[in-house]
């Protein structure tokens, strides 16, 4: 019971709920299941994001070239799905994926096996990758009409199954698996060894480079696939979409608790994150003319945010030395 | 010993020595500088050498300079600012409603920079004293300055500035001299003093290279980060007036997305190192001038704006990739290429190269004397050459079957 009221998760929880009630008294039509269903629909695509990004600042590291990837991925299948209409949408799926891993697979060996800072790294394929993304699309821009007329291309997006729309069952799903991987396997728990100390990760024989290199090929498959579902949700393409997303994906990581200085954090709490920032988001854009709001609503509690976070990582070590003098 | 890898040089100083010098970092931007007017013009001639385009060459890319001259006092200290383009725009709003009221113009122009120093200040701040990552930090506050200027502005946009805005950004001093420029390398020249000959860009330099030795050298390092945070924000302020100057005059509060990005990659493409303590400030001052070119000379071949993104992106990284390059990283490199990961074949190896070296040399110096057993001598010399090789390679064969038996023996081991 300590441990519970201690959590930080407990503390977001107490926000999400202050926010949902105030949004029910300033804007009543919110909480209808329908309202709810689409707003969580709306932002998933943010909780993908979180989930890729989560895995590289595990490391220590930070990748801004995300949203260039979604963009760059999703805009290649379109092309491609556009010229061939009579493929299934699965295939696009696993397409998606394995590009999206490509494009992490040239992160992770730039930072992981040539040493670059991550930031400046991921800097340079922003660019690029949002250039080829022009180069793939040509200039042009697909509407709800032409997705239409591919062969289930939305069916992964807006399909329905249980009641649910299919990308909330994929992101739960992604979520869930995602945090077991990270807390319950070996792989997973190098991850959070590199963040916390490469020099003592090294000395236990973890190879560096190696699990660098791979949290950047996940964190890149894992945007591959929601740049394809960005594009057969909202059924809009064009080379400069999602254009900011980086910063709301660490802006939901920060938000879960995720130290950005690497090897700290878990996935509930990113996942009670993403629900803040929608609830936000959602909100905002009820109420006319706040929707301007968005950008330094989101700046301010990315810093309040991070300030919590190390003012309970100093009381925690405050505490810890307490204990530990307490013990001599 | 002559030729060996082991004799030191303790001395310290460094007389100019031309080798060293034509292949410092620098003098290679000053190389990719002139390799790209060259080619531009051969390939636009026409374009190249008519009236004015050099100039407007000049003047388009300066808009972002003085955001590149504080980005390499961020970037020294091992941190990173995202938020200039922001505080740009801000300091620029503030100007812009000031002269909206009517005030007279060097009070708004004044206040608008202030508004920035205090950006600036709040980042530094964050990072100094609370000990926020300035990544995080400052990616919020660009989010947050922006969202003030959206909230202001709206889809409105200022159009009142003093009128010498305009002058900084398209005249040419005598019709020949950009006026930016000018500008811009007295800047420069200022930056250059104080970051290598003042007390401060030494303290920075020391903070850069490694806080806990600053600190224990009785420099406080919180009280650095503060002032460079703030001199970046001032250096904002003046990139606000270089920017609405270029852009005619006119704000509004989507422009210059991305300028925090070019600052950076200017600053990297100069030579100065992200983590910290490592760069000088001419390089910048060269590279920009590099991307100016080189944004324009892409623009007059016709390629896309896109695409050039692209371009921009791969010579960012392949700089940076170029710069981590040295002696040790070439050297692991070899280890693990041709000496199977063995140090003692690599000593061996290394040893045999440089005796091989200095016997030659050896050969050399008696083919030109005139000693009476001249061909004696050169066939002693020869044959030991020879023997040593065969030695070397006997030696790094035997123990490269060691470690093969080694690792084999281990992995039975472990079944």
């Amino acid at each position: 019971m300590k441990n519970l009221l201690k959590s930080r998760n407990t503390g977001l929880i107490a926000v999400l709920i202050i926010l949902l009630v105030i949004a029910r008294f300033l804007t009543p039509g919110m909480f209808t299941s329908t309202s709810l269903v689409s707003m969580l629909q709306n932002n998933t695509i943010y909780a993908l994001l979180a989930i890729a990004e989560m895995m590289v600042i595990l490391t220590g590291g930070i990748d801004i070239s995300i949203a260039s990837q979604l963009a760059f991925v999703g805009i290649s299948c379109t092309t491609l799905a556009c010229s061939h209409p009579g493929i299934p949408g699965i295939v696009w799926v696993l397409f998606a994926i394995v590009l999206g891993a490509l494009c992490g697979a040239l992160n992770g060996f730039l930072v992981g096996y040539l040493h670059m800072v991550p930031m400046i790294c991921t800097l340079g394929t922003m660019y690029i990758f949002r250039g080829l993304a022009f180069v793939v699309s040509g200039g042009q821009w697909w509407f709800a009409a032409q997705y239409e007329e591919l062969n289930g291309y939305r069916t992964f997006a807006i399909g329905q199954f249980l009641g649910l729309p299919i990308i909330l069952w994929i992101t739960i799903i992604l979520l869930v698996v995602a945090g077991l991987f990270l807390g319950y396997t070996s792989a997973g728990r190098r991850i959070y060894a590199i963040g916390t100390s490469r020099e003592s990760a090294a000395v236990a024989g973890i190879k560096e480079p190696k699990v660098t290199f791979y949290s950047f090929v996940i964190c890149g498959a894992v945007t591959g696939l929601a740049g394809m579902l960005y594009t057969a949700n909202y059924a809009i393409g064009y080379y400069g979409m999602a254009d900011g997303f980086e910063m709301t994906a660490i802006a939901i990581c920060v938000l879960g608790g995720v130290s950005i200085t690497g090897g700290k954090g878990r996935m509930d709490g990113v996942a009670i994150g993403a629900l803040i920032m929608s609830v936000i988001t959602y909100f905002i854009s009820m109420i006319p003319g706040m929707s301007v709001w968005q950008k330094s609503l989101q700046g301010g509690i990315i810093i309040v945010a991070v300030a919590i976070n190390y003012f309970t990582e100093q009381s925690a070590k405050r505490q810890a030395l307490k204990e530990r003098s307490a013990l001599i | 010993m002559p030729g060996s890898n082991y004799d030191r040089d303790l001395s310290v100083k460094e007389g100019f020595v031309l080798k060293k010098f034509l292949v410092k970092w620098e003098m290679i931007l000053v190389y990719i500088m002139v390799l790209i007017n060259v080619l531009l013009a051969v390939i636009k001639p026409d374009l190249y050498f008519t009236h004015g385009t050099v100039q407007s060459m000049i003047n388009a890319g300066l808009d972002v300079s003085p955001l590149v001259l504080g980005m390499v006092f961020i970037l020294l200290l091992g941190d990173i600012d995202v938020s200039v383009a922001a505080q740009m725009i801000l300091g620029g709003m503030v100007t812009g409603l000031l002269m909206d009221k009517g005030l007279p113009s060097l009070i708004c122009v004044i206040v608008g920079i202030i508004v920035c120093m205090l950006c600036g200040a709040f980042n530094g701040f964050c990072v100094a004293f609370l000990e926020m990552p300035a990544v995080i930090t400052t990616i919020s506050t660009s989010m947050l300055f922006r969202g003030i200027v959206e909230i202001v502005l709206g889809e409105n946009s200022l159009k009142n500035f003093p009128k010498w805005y305009n002058k900084i950004g398209w005249m040419n001093i005598g019709g020949i001299i950009p006026l930016s420029m000018v500008l811009f390398l007295i800047m420069g020249a200022i930056f250059i003093f104080v970051l290598h000959k003042s007390p401060f860009g030494r303290k920075v330099y020391i903070v850069g290279n490694n806080p806990t030795c600053a600190n224990y050298s009785g420099i406080s390092v919180k009280k650095v980060k503060m002032q460079v945070f703030i001199l970046m924000g001032f250096m904002a302020g003046i990139g606000s007036i270089f920017f609405i100057g270029r852009m005619g005059g006119g704000l509004s509060s989507s422009m210059g997305t991305g300028y925090e990005m070019t600052a950076i990659a200017c600053a990297v493409l100069g030579g100065v190192s992200t983590n910290g303590g490592k760069g000088k400030m001419w390089g910048p001052i060269i590279a920009t001038f590099i991307m100016a070119f080189l944004t324009y000379a892409l623009g007059l071949m016709g390629i896309d704006p896109n695409t050039k993104k692209i371009v921009i992106g791969v010579i960012l990284i392949v700089t940076i990739l170029i710069s981590t390059i040295n002696k040790q990283m070439i050297k692991d490199i070899k280890l693990r290429l041709f000496y199977h990961n063995n140090k003692n074949i690599e000593a061996i190896n290394d040893r045999t190269a440089a005796a091989v070296k200095d016997m030659k040399k050896q050969i050399k110096e008696l083919e030109k004397g005139n000693a009476s057993d001249k061909a004696a001598q050169i066939e002693k010399l020869n044959k030991k050459i020879e023997a040593a090789q065969k030695e070397c390679k006997e030696k790094s064969a035997q123990w490269w079957a060691e470690q093969q038996e080694n690792a084999k023996k281990a992995k039975e081991r472990f079944k």
